[in-house]
């Protein structure tokens, strides 16, 4: 038989794609159905425990801190705020690194948007992460399913607890909110619920799952003392809110009480914290941490080692070679560091320092001028100065004459040398650091201070909090993996002093205060009478660099009287110590000693200046434009 | 010759990239609003930057505010878009009744506007003298609006005459609660400190301050030689 080309040739053709056709369809069927093999299916993570847990980890990760040990700045809605370098924009340190980053010094006043949270794609997340937990979490025994819900409702939880502290109330989100492409997006539209309702959310969520969270002994994961110790804080915090929003002149309220308390709810709310608080206090399998008997030494140990800690409650955990930070390299002390960049960053002011008591009870401010304020007081050693001082000043902070890592910190400004024709000092401080003055002996210290040297303290004082004591965690090339403390019992017996004082009941109040007191050295029962602004100073340097000061004075409603903005007000400034060493041949008593210039930081500019609109961060517009039910906070 | 060539590419470089920078530029704003803050067509005495104006602009995808802060004398400028806009006073900002009410302002070429606000007080005959080391304020109060309460009032000093609350060398005050006769007299005086006491002048303000809103009312400043 003959054929045309042609023709056979759309046979050939014919043939193929029947063949073609024949080969699609039988393989159709598997093709379509095949799993992927870069996404994980809703059945395959909610069914395995080691994929949920991992998924934990990323909410741990999230939880914002105003502050921290990292470098994360709030990247978009999601929040993820832990930023170290925020330490220095209030009343306890001040920067002293890199000189780009001045403006810290120089915060004509705090803007309306400060310490602005969202995070809604967080909330979102956990609301859907408990949603498919209870949808597709077939294989999950009972009692886990319950336990990874509890935790995430902590987590949640804790998440509103930083908003209604930054916003006040904001809308109660505790499910996915799904469009239904009806053109009409109001269903999705929340309000703010009423500041006291978000913490009344808080208080039962963790009532509703304590119980439940297991992860006993954990410090990394919640267990029920976790969830107990953010009811202490969140109580406490509702409580003086309540309380002195009332005592104000014109308390900040707004119409649907999104923001203001009413005072009758303040002794609920404190009632609650000092419960929670000594639950923790009394069947929590914490204690203080009381194992090394240098009390200073012991105090840095209670916040920033690691091993047979049984103080720290919750925290956010590191560990070399991987998960690391640069805390150290950034901020420690410039004489002592291993890298050759870096360092002194935040820099701790004067204004803390005194702020620590004498062990006698009196007043913390330092004694460098004589009574009647004609002569400097004159010590032999440039540490004496700091002597009979609460040990948790040196717990905290390197200041002249300590060391850190058994390395001297050399901690002097310059010489004052007498003229005996002018009949006054004068004042030499070295160009550069670790000079020698004439005589041959120290001008200017390896750590300065320096007025105006960049990385290195403008203070005369260094951070111990937080800094890490291991070799070489100071180098870019190792880092630090320290921890950072979100609870800690220490604040916990402070919770519950100041819930009891505020109660009435003085006598419970004293046990607490004073046990912490008797750690840092006072002795046993070292106060008989209490004042609220004792226990307001015990907050600050118990828990001095732990992201505890904006936040306390906000709700005490003092942050606008303590950081007023007037550069007159020595609270508003950030002060500096600088230690000098006395020239003066001839006389005995003052020769070779050293005195003490208290002053401002030069590098310090404007007066910290807290505003009323402060109290309650300004929702930023795209929130409100989208959402026409939120209203605005006061004063914006 | 190859300096040549390269001096050229670079000449019509410059010149390619100057013509595109005009093209992608916007017309910058060329109109400036301007006005003051008045009671009864007095301007109000503020703290330098210390109170903010809104204006907002309907009909753009981009709706956020245009912040305009009164300088101390009660005056304001901003340099915009001729256009519709409407101006917020901010409530709780200034120190004056809340009026939630916007103005309109269209803005045509340069305009001048008045912004009328009702004080809670005011501060009416300041005379402020020095004798010795002393300087002593004295004026009256005057209670426009009810609804505010008497907080403080105060006396600032300062080496230039922006002085207010913040930028000040020195202050003294009197609680409201110490006032007993509102109608009568205030003096308040104020032992010169010694940042100020070696120069040849310096200014000072007084201020009357109402509970629950930030800002004081100043009088304006006066030099003091």
């Amino acid at each position: 038989m003959h054929l045309n080309p042609l023709i056979m040739k759309r046979l050939y053709i014919y043939c193929l794609m029947a063949t073609g056709l024949f080969l699609l369809t039988s393989c159709m069927k598997d093709w379509l159905d095949r799993e992927p093999r870069t996404i994980l299916s809703d059945e395959q993570v909610w069914n395995d425990p080691k994929q949920i847990v991992a998924l934990l980890a990323n909410f741990y990760d999230r939880i914002p801190a105003e502050s921290g040990l990292t470098d994360v700045n709030n990247e978009g809605a999601d929040g993820r705020l832990f930023q170290w370098r925020n330490l220095a924009n209030y009343d306890e340190a001040m920067w002293s690194g890199q000189s780009n980053e001045d403006g810290r010094n120089n915060i004509t006043s705090y803007g309306y948007d400060s310490w602005y949270l969202w995070n809604y794609t967080y909330i979102r997340d956990i609301n859907l992460a408990l949603e498919n937990i209870e949808k597709y979490g077939v294989k999950l025994s009972e009692a886990s399913k319950r336990q990874y819900s509890a935790e995430l409702r902590f987590l949640r939880a804790l998440n509103y607890f930083n908003l209604v502290k930054r916003l006040g109330g904001v809308p109660l989100v505790t499910k996915q909110l799904i469009y239904d492409y009806s053109g009409n997006v109001e269903s999705l539209q929340q309000p703010r619920a009423k500041e006291s309702d978000v913490y009344d959310f808080i208080a039962s969520e963790v009532d509703a799952i304590k119980d439940l969270i297991g992860n006993d002994g954990s410090t990394t994961r919640a267990n029920k003392y976790t969830a107990l110790a953010l009811k202490s804080r969140a109580m406490l915090y509702a409580g003086s809110l309540a309380k002195y929003n009332g005592l104000m002149a014109a308390p900040i309220t707004t119409a649907g009480g999104e923001v203001g308390i009413p005072a009758s709810m303040a002794n609920g709310y404190y009632q609650k914290a000092l419960d929670a608080s000594k639950e923790i206090i009394n069947s929590g399998p914490y204690t203080l941490y009381k194992n090394n008997p240098d009390l200073g030494e012991n105090f840095y140990e209670a916040v920033t080692k690691k091993a047979n800690n049984r103080e720290v409650i919750f925290v956010k955990d590191f560990l070399l070679p991987t998960r690391k930070h640069v805390f150290s390299y950034d901020n420690i002390a410039r004489g002592i560091r291993e890298d050759n960049l870096g360092s002194s960053s935040v820099v701790p002011s004067l204004n803390l320092v005194e702020a620590y008591e004498y062990k006698d009870g009196t007043n913390g401010a330092l004694k460098t001028r004589t009574a009647d304020n004609t002569d400097y007081i004159y010590y032999n050693n440039v540490a004496d100065i700091f002597s009979n001082k609460d040990a948790r000043l040196y717990g905290t902070i390197i200041y002249p004459g300590t060391s850190f890592k058994s390395l001297p910190v050399s901690i002097q400004a310059g010489v004052l040398v007498w003229n005996s024709g002018r009949n006054a000092y004068d004042m030499v401080e070295g160009s550069d650091l670790g000079t020698t003055y004439s005589d041959g002996k120290l001008l200017t210290g390896t750590s300065g201070p320096h007025r105006s040297i960049q990385e290195v303290s403008n203070t005369g004082f260094y951070l111990r909090k937080f800094i890490d004591a291991n070799d070489k965690t100071s180098t870019r090339g190792v880092q630090s993996d320290v921890w950072w403390v979100w609870f800690r019992l220490g604040e916990i017996y402070l919770n519950a002093g100041e819930a009891a004082f505020e109660l009435g009941l003085t006598g419970d109040a004293l046990l607490y205060i004073n046990a912490l007191r008797e750690r840092a050295g006072f002795g046993p029962n070292s106060l008989t009478t209490l004042t609220m602004e004792r226990i307001r100073n015990e907050r600050r340097v118990e828990l001095a660099f732990e992201d505890h000061r904006l936040w306390d004075l906000k709700r005490w409603r003092t942050a606008d009287k303590v950081w007023n903005g007037n550069s007159s007000n020595p609270d508003a400034m950030v002060y500096a110590l600088y230690p000098y060493r006395v020239i003066r041949p001839g006389d005995a008593a003052r020769d070779g000693k050293y005195v003490f210039v208290k002053m401002v930081a030069p590098r310090f500019r404007a007066p910290r200046f807290f505003r009323l609109g402060n109290y309650y961060t300004a929702i930023n517009q795209s929130v409100l434009n989208n959402n026409p039910k939120i209203v605005k906070n006061p004063f914006h | 010759m190859i300096r040549l060539i390269s001096s050229y590419v670079i000449t019509l470089l410059l010149l390619v990239m100057v013509n595109g920078c005009k093209k992608d530029n916007y017309e910058k704003p060329s109109s400036i609003l301007s006005g003051k803050v008045v009671y009864d067509k007095e301007a109000v005495g503020l703290r330098s930057n210390g109170v903010q104006l809104e204006l907002w602009q309907h009909g753009f995808e981009l709706f956020t505010k245009i912040p305009v802060y009164v300088a101390q004398d009660g005056t304001f400028s901003a340099s915009l878009f001729n256009g519709t806009y409407k101006l917020v006073r901010l409530p709780g900002n200034g120190p004056w009744v809340n009026n939630i009410d916007s103005i309109d302002v269209t803005v045509n070429g340069n305009t001048v506007i008045e912004v009328p606000v009702q004080p809670y007080f005011v501060i009416k005959n300041a005379s402020i003298s020095k004798s010795g080391t002393t300087v002593t304020g004295t004026f009256s109060i005057g209670k426009i609006a009810n609804g505010g309460t008497l907080e403080s009032v105060t006396l600032f000093v300062g080496k230039t005459n922006i002085v207010d609350a913040v930028n000040n060398l020195g202050s003294a005050g009197i609680n409201g609660s110490d006032i007993t006769d509102i109608n009568a007299p205030v003096t308040v005086s104020l032992t010169i400190p010694g940042s100020l006491s070696g120069q040849s002048f310096f200014f000072a303000r007084v201020s009357i301050k109402t509970a629950g809103v930030a800002e004081h009312i100043y009088s304006q400043p006066v030099k003091i030689e």
